[in-house]
């Protein structure tokens, strides 16, 4: 029974993995422009940023990709595939999460590295990029993977509005066959080895790149 | 300090969103179907045989061959956009399908949120169960566990002509009749040929009793779009004096339709 | 877009609305005593002396945290067939046993962050390493982690919402009620999101106001 319907499955599981790549990299960059903001110097920015990032951590995953996916297109005039709307949705999302771990990780790195860099006659932002940044990044490499492995979890939701990822595929071949515990038992397997996988390589690069102490 | 806050921009957006629903596009969904050269029609993939997935895992059904005879009555080619009860109407309202065909049943209520076609099929409640169960009909239904897809008029009905039920509600047919399945379910309750579509994918089920209440199915479609509705109206109509929905009808429900679509004369 | 917003439909069905978030708070309350009874016993066995009880905590820990709440939700309610536990009971233990990987690598953690010598010294005190473990580490571990505990309640409540796909008749699944009979899904589901948004705000500044004075994160992200 899995093998007949492995190819809808192993769609699904691309679907899943495809989602979370494109959503690691755009809402890592979210994340990493809005924390920036938020630790800025523009004070309108950074309540701006400071909004947007207590609206979507007050909000299920859920409502946010609906109202990506129902609210935006009438007010912008384009509609989103379901996918698009799901990869859109997720990255609003995952990147007001790790905008704060990108504040705390810039508000982690010492004072000294930035009074340093000023003193040695670079501008802030010249400051910000080549002294503060890579410190922080590397401080961060455990929150940010944490984040990766939660968006790999999160992906399951996209299901809701039509996606047809790997929970999607699993729950309608389900429907039809009706062999509720293998299909499942495979599901979280395959979670679970996409996760762990993930947080693998995160707690590698971690040994090999964090900052002591 | 940050629930003001918070509050304030839920309240944003609920004007933003009040704005831009009232300002309605004048313009009707055929200008847009033309444009784009082809139709989106948003169906249901898991409720056999309207609209679910076959053993190839395609697309098929009655409102999905309907949705078809429509893109090709407009001669534009069509896609099809799948769509769950919580999104079919927000998918029509927000333009990201045109029609939607999910084995909607027209009420009044729900015409406050959309415009309905005219009836393309007309259904009746029934009851499902396992073969080895001992209710034979509605009479039987004391103290056991109905399952039903929320929100419907199915609920209501059940829980009016079978007062003593236990009514379960479940957030569609699919999740419904996974119940019935389980054993979590004494019965399930749906459209007759919807529970008939579910009861051949699987061994030991079957329907009891008399069929009761009447369902109608539209299709939907946005609200004030009369050129569209009329439209569908009009397919549909030719579509039986034409003679091919009653194919259709017979190759998805294996019997001639007993209620006509009503027509109207051209003028 | 042609439709036509009619918020009155929330008043109208504000019965339903009020039945979806008593079983909201229900399964999230029931759901955090369960996840702190599994994390603290998980979180304890992961920082202790023997092999084994650390490897089933880890185990554990991995296993359930890479798996996807909705995931979980199903694999109680769908899998475990035979058991036909009842949907509400799936929901809480999916919520109990996936929180309670989090509280238990955060409660780990705080027992490991404990200095070495009170044991030491509580032992030596004549302790029994149950009463050194209860009167002694647990204090004040858990005063290292408050904070971390803090935003539990209200991610509770937002993962609570997940318990609709396995049809417990929570606050989303009223949603759903509302607008099938309506069709009215924009304020069906707006209204729902803004009752979520006003309770964790709620307990966001209850618990802020209650661990005042520590770098206390309300929104605990796992």
């Amino acid at each position: 029974m899995v093998w007949r319907n492995l190819p809808y499955l192993a769609e699904g599981f691309a679907v899943t993995l495809e989602t979370s790549a494109l959503v690691i990299l755009g809402g890592t960059a979210l994340g990493l422009l809005l924390g920036i903001v938020r630790s800025g110097r523009v004070a309108s920015l950074r309540h701006a940023a400071w909004l947007y990032i207590e609206l979507i951590r007050g909000t299920p995953l859920l409502v946010v990709l609906f109202i990506v996916y129902f609210a935006v297109p009438p007010l912008i005039g384009h509609r989103f595939t379901a996918y698009e709307a799901a990869v859109i949705g997720f990255i609003a999302f995952i990147g007001a999460y790790i905008a704060e771990d990108v504040r705390s990780g810039l508000a982690s790195v010492p004072r000294g590295q930035v009074e340093a860099g000023l003193a040695n006659g670079l501008s802030p932002r010249q400051v910000l990029w080549l002294v503060v940044l890579p410190q922080a990044v590397r401080r961060m490499i455990p929150a940010l993977f944490n984040q990766f492995v939660r968006l790999v979890k999160f992906t399951s939701v996209a299901s809701a509005i039509g996606v047809t990822e790997l929970t999607g595929a699993t729950l309608a071949v389900n429907a039809r066959e009706f062999k509720p515990l293998p299909l499942l038992i495979a599901l979280a397997l395959a979670y679970f080895v996409a996760g762990y996988g993930l947080s693998l390589v995160g707690r590698w690069l971690n040994r090999r790149y964090a900052i002591a102490g | 300090m940050m629930g003001k806050w918070a509050a304030a921009a839920a309240v944003l957006l609920m004007t933003m969103l009040s704005v831009a629903a009232g300002s309605a596009r004048a313009d009707s969904a055929i200008d847009a179907i033309k444009a784009r050269g082809k139709l989106l029609a948003g169906v249901k993939y898991d409720t056999p045989p309207f609209g679910y997935l076959d053993d190839k895992n395609e697309v098929v059904g009655f409102d999905v061959d309907l949705m078809r005879e429509i893109a090709k009555a407009m001669g534009v080619g069509i896609e099809l956009v799948k769509v769950t009860s919580p999104t079919r109407i927000p998918l029509l309202v927000s333009g990201n399908v045109d029609i939607v065909a999910a084995s909607m049943t027209h009420t009044r209520e729900r015409e406050g949120a959309i415009d309905f076609s005219i009836t393309y099929y007309t259904g009746a409640q029934a009851l499902m169960v396992p073969a080895s169960s001992p209710i034979k009909g509605l009479g039987d239904l004391a103290d056991k566990t109905v399952a039903v897809q929320q929100g419907t008029t199915l609920e209501k009905t059940l829980a009016k002509l079978a007062p003593q039920a236990k009514v379960q509600s479940f957030r569609d047919y699919t999740t419904a009749w996974l119940a019935l399945r389980q054993g979590r379910a004494d019965a399930f309750t749906g459209s007759y040929d919807i529970l008939r579509g579910f009861a051949r994918e699987a061994q030991g089920f079957h329907i009891v009793g008399d069929k009761f209440s009447v369902e109608p199915f539209g299709i939907g479609i946005r609200h004030g779009d009369w050129q569209m509705r009329n439209l569908v109206n009009a397919v549909l109509q030719d579509l039986w004096t034409s003679g091919r929905y009653q194919q259709i009808y017979h190759q998805w429900f294996q019997v001639d339709p007993d209620i006509p679509i009503e027509t109207w004369p051209k003028g | 877009m042609s439709y036509q917003f009619d918020w009155g439909v929330l008043w109208r069905y504000r019965e339903a609305l009020a039945e979806g978030f008593a079983l909201t708070l229900a399964l999230s309350l029931l759901g955090l005593l369960g996840a702190l009874a599994l994390g603290i016993v998980a979180g304890t066995a992961g920082a202790g002396g023997r092999r084994a009880a650390r490897g089933f905590a880890g185990t554990y820990v991995e296993v359930a945290r890479n798996v996807p709440l909705l995931v979980h939700m199903y694999f109680w309610y769908l899998g475990l067939t035979a058991l036909r536990l009842p949907a509400f009971w799936c929901g809480v233990l999916a919520l109990a046993i996936y929180s309670g990987a989090y509280v238990a690598e955060i409660v780990r953690a705080g027992i490991q962050s404990v200095p070495q010598g009170q044991t030491a010294a509580a032992l030596a005190s004549g302790l029994s390493p149950r009463q050194a473990l209860v009167h002694v580490i647990y204090p004040q571990a858990l005063r290292i982690v408050a904070p971390s505990l803090a935003g539990l309640l209200s991610q509770l409540i937002k993962d609570s919402s997940l318990a609709s796909v396995i049809s417990v008749g929570e606050l989303t699944f009223a949603a759903g009620a509302i607008e099938g009979e309506t069709f009215r899904t924009f304020e069906a589901y707006i209204g729902v999101s803004l009752l979520y948004l006003v309770t964790v705000t709620a307990i966001s500044q209850l618990t802020l106001r209650t661990l005042s004075g520590r770098a206390v994160d309300p929104e605990m992200r796992y």
